[in-house]
């Protein structure tokens, strides 16, 4: 139940005609909310002392002029307090940390949950995007080797998918067609390990990064010749 | 009259070389008889456009002086389909394609004479290539495994020749405006070129062994001697050669 639930409740609690079920609501919200219990104790005061007051006091000379007055200041005012009301209309954050929220336990441990998770998500996004775990000494080359690496492990399941393409084949030919593929299977290899020992040794050589390239170029064509051989 | 018996050692070692000797030739004669040949020709534009896709075996094309092509093949295994055709300005031989499915056909020895003017793309899976006088659009060469290439008096706007393993020899013009690319995985590039040629030249060697001889000049920009880039003359061509571990020279004509 929220506090304006409740002040609602609190004038049928004092005109007797609240429900059995409110009342019980009413009250566990009272014992817990000292501003409603409050607004309960000031209405109750004032209610009581009207009703031991009762016929007590003097009625004004002219009752009719003195009500007649008294609309006439509230419509003087009405305008005004509308304007008021617009111009001073509270901001989001405002009415969102004005409102009072209730939450289920269900619900609050939904919240809960979705907030770890979310900030579980940007903690692994950031520290991939930005680095992570500590000041790298040589971000820069580790960089480079693993975008080389990157490139050479996609080129390469090119390679294997023909490469299966190929040995599914390799059955029918030739012995002297499969020495030659061999043999310059090997050769391209070893042009491939001459280039990869290079970059490991140097990441920004531009020769080897392109000899490995074609090197790479070459062994995929030899194999597409081949795959349908 | 005396007859000499030989010992029955000596009998018995000419009796086994006798055998030898007569499967030998057997063996020949077999060989020559499965052995296919093809002696074709057909009639062609000056500028005609060959292509030829192989699987294994040599490839000799060569110009001559008729509007015609004249196609010889020797065709090793009985049965291997050769069917040469002609759509538009092309001339069409795939081995490849007439011999689907049925896996290594064995060797096809080819030679075509063509028009001067020919363009020529040639391809085989391995053996080797030559291309001799031919004035043209286009010269390819390209093995996929091992087999050198020779490409003599050759002058063609767009040349590309390369192989895995073995040897690439260039001897012709480069063409103003015109590409040049030489690739070999282990094998030698040679490029024999008049003395006046012009042209701007990418070469790269992992293996150093790059010798420019007389086009060398000093505003070529090398990289540890692997590559070279530069221009010779006002480098109207464009020259790429690549090389992993043979030699490339370029030589005087």
């Amino acid at each position: 139940m929220n506090c304006e639930t409740c002040q609602e409740l609190i004038h049928d609690l004092i005109d007797g005609s609240i429900t059995e079920r409110d009342e019980f609501t009413l009250n566990t919200h009272l014992k817990e909310c000292l501003d409603c219990h409050g607004v309960r104790q000031d209405l109750a005061s004032i209610v009581g002392f009207c009703r031991t007051q009762r016929g007590q006091y003097e009625a004004p000379p002219n009752e009719q002029a003195m009500w007649l007055r008294i609309r006439n200041v509230i419509e003087a005012e009405l305008p005004n307090r509308v304007v008021a009301n617009t111009e001073s209309k509270p901001s989001f954050l405002a009415r969102l940390m004005g409102r009072s929220w209730e939450l289920s336990l269900p619900q609050l441990a939904a919240s809960t949950v979705a907030i770890v998770l979310l900030v579980s998500l940007v903690t692994v996004v950031g520290l991939r995007r930005f680095g992570g775990y500590g000041v790298q000494q040589n971000p820069a080359p580790q960089t480079e080797a693993s975008n080389i690496n990157d490139r050479i492990f996609q080129r390469r399941q090119v390679i294997d998918y023909w490469n299966q393409r190929v040995e599914l084949n390799k059955a029918r030919w030739s012995p002297q067609m499969r020495a030659k593929f061999d043999l310059s299977l090997k050769s391209i290899d070893e042009a491939i390990s001459i280039s990869m020992d290079e970059l490991s040794r140097n990441p920004h050589d531009e020769i080897s990064e392109q000899m490995l390239n074609e090197s790479l170029d070459y062994k995929l064509t030899l194999l597409k010749d081949f795959s349908d051989l | 009259m005396k007859t000499r018996f030989l010992p029955p050692r000596s009998s018995s070692r000419a009796g086994v070389v006798a055998v030898a000797a007569i499967l030998a030739i057997t063996a020949v004669s077999i060989s020559v008889a499965a052995q296919q040949r093809l002696n074709k020709r057909y009639p062609a534009g000056q500028n005609v456009r060959i292509e030829l896709r192989n699987i294994s075996g040599t490839i000799i094309v060569e110009s001559w002086n008729k509007n015609e092509i004249r196609l010889s093949a020797t065709i090793e295994s009985k049965g291997t389909t050769v069917t040469p055709r002609q759509i538009n300005e092309s001339f069409v031989v795939d081995v490849m394609s007439d011999n689907r499915g049925r896996g290594d056909v064995g060797d096809i020895n080819f030679k075509l004479q063509v028009p001067v003017n020919s363009s020529i793309d040639l391809e085989t899976r391995r053996g080797d290539i030559k291309v001799a006088d031919i004035r043209s659009g286009l010269v390819r060469a390209h093995v996929s495994s091992e087999g050198d290439i020779e490409l003599t008096n050759v002058s063609a706007l767009h040349v590309i020749a390369q192989n895995v393993i073995g040897n690439i020899f260039f001897d012709g013009e480069f063409s103003r405006g015109g590409t040049y690319e030489f690739k070999s995985n282990k094998g030698d590039i040679t490029i024999r070129i008049p003395g006046d040629s012009a042209f701007r030249l990418v070469a790269a060697s992992p293996a150093r062994r790059i010798a420019l001889n007389d086009f060398w000049n000093n505003n070529f920009k090398t990289q540890d001697g692997r590559k070279y880039v530069g221009d010779v003359g006002d480098g109207r061509s464009s020259v790429s050669v690549t090389n992993f571990s043979g030699q490339i020279t370029f030589m005087r004509r």
